[in-house]
């Protein structure tokens, strides 16, 4: 396990692809008593002292906190109480993937699931352990549903600074980038959540959110009212990263503020933190009716997500890596949502921003969104 | 003495240290602002791989150079059901206005400016169905029917051409291909409607009351 470096525990249960190296003993151990080497014989008192202090601290300075959990040396009796206790919890959940009777079915769901389980943060996995968690879940999907989908784990591409423009002279309340995020993302149809609101604004009175209404329901546009959305902001400094305490969501190198869901741990600190209320939560498990999945996904994106973690606007990573515009830009009748290439000189973006008389919200608090509004 | 000198370079040495890491110099904060760090990171851009091959080569677009800016449209004249126009309009419009002859576009209502600045001449050329024609009386082809309309709308125009009015097709990336004036706007009709909104969110409410 230390020798191939790998950032989580593998039970390995179908696959052979680790031999045991040829100093450990049959029963995976690199010391410690199992009885099955005869050879070595009782240590003195002096030198089980030094293996002791060893054990105790002499390897964790060069390993990280996973090999310091599992490689520990220990002496005989340690080593088979916890055993025993491991052995005891494990049984349960491992009986049903080591059980000759169960199926191959079943013992692969398990081999996935823990392997899910102990997966590390996808902001320090490699390319190919990216690759290896997109597939298990891709497989786990298929194990559960019997349907296929695709799901991508496509990293930042240099050169790219994702950015948005937002025309609020032109947008006019229709609301169909609310309806096209929706269904584009996955999100909940039971609690109705949406990424995007548009705000109702009354002429003359500026951007006054204590008077917006954000869920009308009349025919649009309003007489004497202007429209304006916001959505994640995707901030160059976003305070929602900052207060996260398991690293769980952070800026990619393409300006995209992601989240890993299996990372999560649920607390809203960056719902709390975040000053545009982009960020929301998964009260209850998210439902969507299967013939509505939007089977095109990112590992960063519109992947199903479960109880309780945080999900955002992601500018549909898996579009815009991909080169499309985001769903609520390709939707847009009037024209109003602008997309592109921060770092491209020649971009449409570029031209907005060096053109057209542009603001931010709540410029002063230094976040640094990378959406901006304009008008005609 | 000796010592007192040992504890005056210690110190100088741990001093110097100090104002050196203490300069913070990773890569997060390496910008005042986002505006400068799009300026600073722009002057190095050599192009991406991710073009809009993928999602526009199957269209049919034509390149236009609008403002000194280079960019697809789509083509008009293959997407009009009944073009060409002359293989009905064979005689000039003035010799088919006459009340024996069958009535043709009657369901067509102007709503475009006032009956002052508009009628249907303003834009088609009466002598040939086949082109449009400009104030001046220059033709101007259906596939780059933006030049009719910049006469008025200049400012439309020049934000179009830059990027801040109208719609990309498809995608964010390069070569960019950007819908015309008549992908959106009926040009005999030209204002958005009036609509329901395509959602409510009874939650919303509920959570609100």
């Amino acid at each position: 396990m230390s020798d191939n470096n790998k950032k989580w525990f593998t039970l390995n249960l179908n696959s052979s692809r680790h031999k045991q190296t040829s100093n450990s003993c049959g029963c995976g151990k690199n010391s410690g008593g199992c009885n099955s080497h005869n050879e070595k014989k009782e240590m003195s008192d002096e030198e089980f002292y030094e293996a002791a202090v060893d054990a105790s601290i002499g390897e964790e300075r060069n390993k990280d906190g996973f090999q310091q959990v599992f490689d520990v040396k220990m002496d005989r009796r340690s080593a088979f109480k916890k055993l025993t206790a491991s052995l005891l919890i494990g049984a349960g959940a491992v009986s049903s993937c080591t059980s000759v009777i169960s199926s191959d079915e079943t013992k692969e769901k398990a081999q996935i699931n823990w392997e899910e389980q102990f997966k590390g943060n996808y902001k320090l996995m490699n390319d190919d352990e990216k690759k290896a968690t997109v597939d298990r879940l891709v497989r786990s999907y298929q194990l559960r549903t019997g349907k296929n989908i695709s799901m991508s784990s496509k990293n930042a591409e240099d050169d790219v600074l994702f950015g948005y423009a937002f025309n609020i002279s032109k947008c006019q309340g229709y609301m169909d980038c609310v309806s096209a995020c929706v269904e584009e993302n996955n999100q909940d149809r039971n609690s109705q959540m949406e990424y995007i609101r548009i705000h109702e604004m009354k002429d003359g009175k500026g951007f006054n959110f204590n008077e917006a209404d954000d869920n009308y329901y009349h025919e649009v546009p309003a007489e004497g009212h202007f429209y304006m959305g916001t959505q994640c902001f995707h901030c160059d400094n976003p305070p929602c990263v900052d207060v996260c305490p398991v690293q769980a969501t952070w800026r990619e190198d393409d300006g995209l503020v992601v989240i890993d869901y299996d990372w999560c741990v649920g607390c809203r600190y960056c719902m709390a933190a975040c000053p545009y209320d982009g960020r929301r939560f998964n009260w209850s498990k998210p439902q969507v009716p299967e013939e509505e999945v939007n089977k095109n996904q990112h590992y960063l994106g519109n992947r199903m997500r479960k109880k309780g973690v945080m999900e955002k606007c992601t500018f549909c990573v898996q579009r815009s890596r991909a080169g499309k515009n985001p769903a609520c830009v390709e939707a847009c009748p009037t024209g109003a949502r602008i997309f592109g290439n921060l770092l491209d000189p020649k971009s449409t973006i570029r031209w907005v921003l060096e053109n057209k008389k542009v603001f931010r919200l709540k410029e002063d608090l230094g976040t640094e969104p990378k959406f901006w509004y304009f008008m005609d | 003495m000796n010592n007192y000198l040992y504890y005056r370079i210690v110190s100088f040495s741990l001093l110097l240290s100090l104002v050196f890491t203490s300069c913070k110099h990773d890569k997060e904060h390496e910008y005042h602002s986002i505006t400068d760090k799009i300026e600073a990171e722009s002057k190095k851009y050599k192009g991406i791989s991710t073009t809009s091959h993928l999602y526009i080569d199957g269209l049919n677009l034509i390149e236009v150079t609008e403002n000194e800016i280079t960019f697809l449209i789509p083509t008009r004249k293959d997407k009009i059901k009944s073009y060409k126009c002359t293989e009905c309009h064979t005689k000039p419009l003035a010799k088919m206005q006459s009340d024996d002859i069958k009535k043709a576009h009657w369901n067509l209502k102007l709503n475009h400016a006032n009956a002052n600045t508009m009628n249907c001449t303003t834009c088609h050329n009466g002598n040939n169905m086949d082109e449009l024609i400009s104030i001046t009386g220059h033709k101007i082809d259906f596939d780059k029917s933006f030049n009719q309309c910049s006469q008025c709308h200049q400012k439309q125009y020049n934000d179009w051409a830059g990027g801040a009015h109208g719609k990309r097709i498809e995608s964010w990336a390069t070569p960019r291909a950007s819908m015309t004036c008549v992908n959106c706007h009926n040009p005999h009709s030209p204002h958005f409607e009036t609509k329901w909104p395509e959602r409510f969110n009874s939650k919303k409410v509920e959570i609100r009351k």
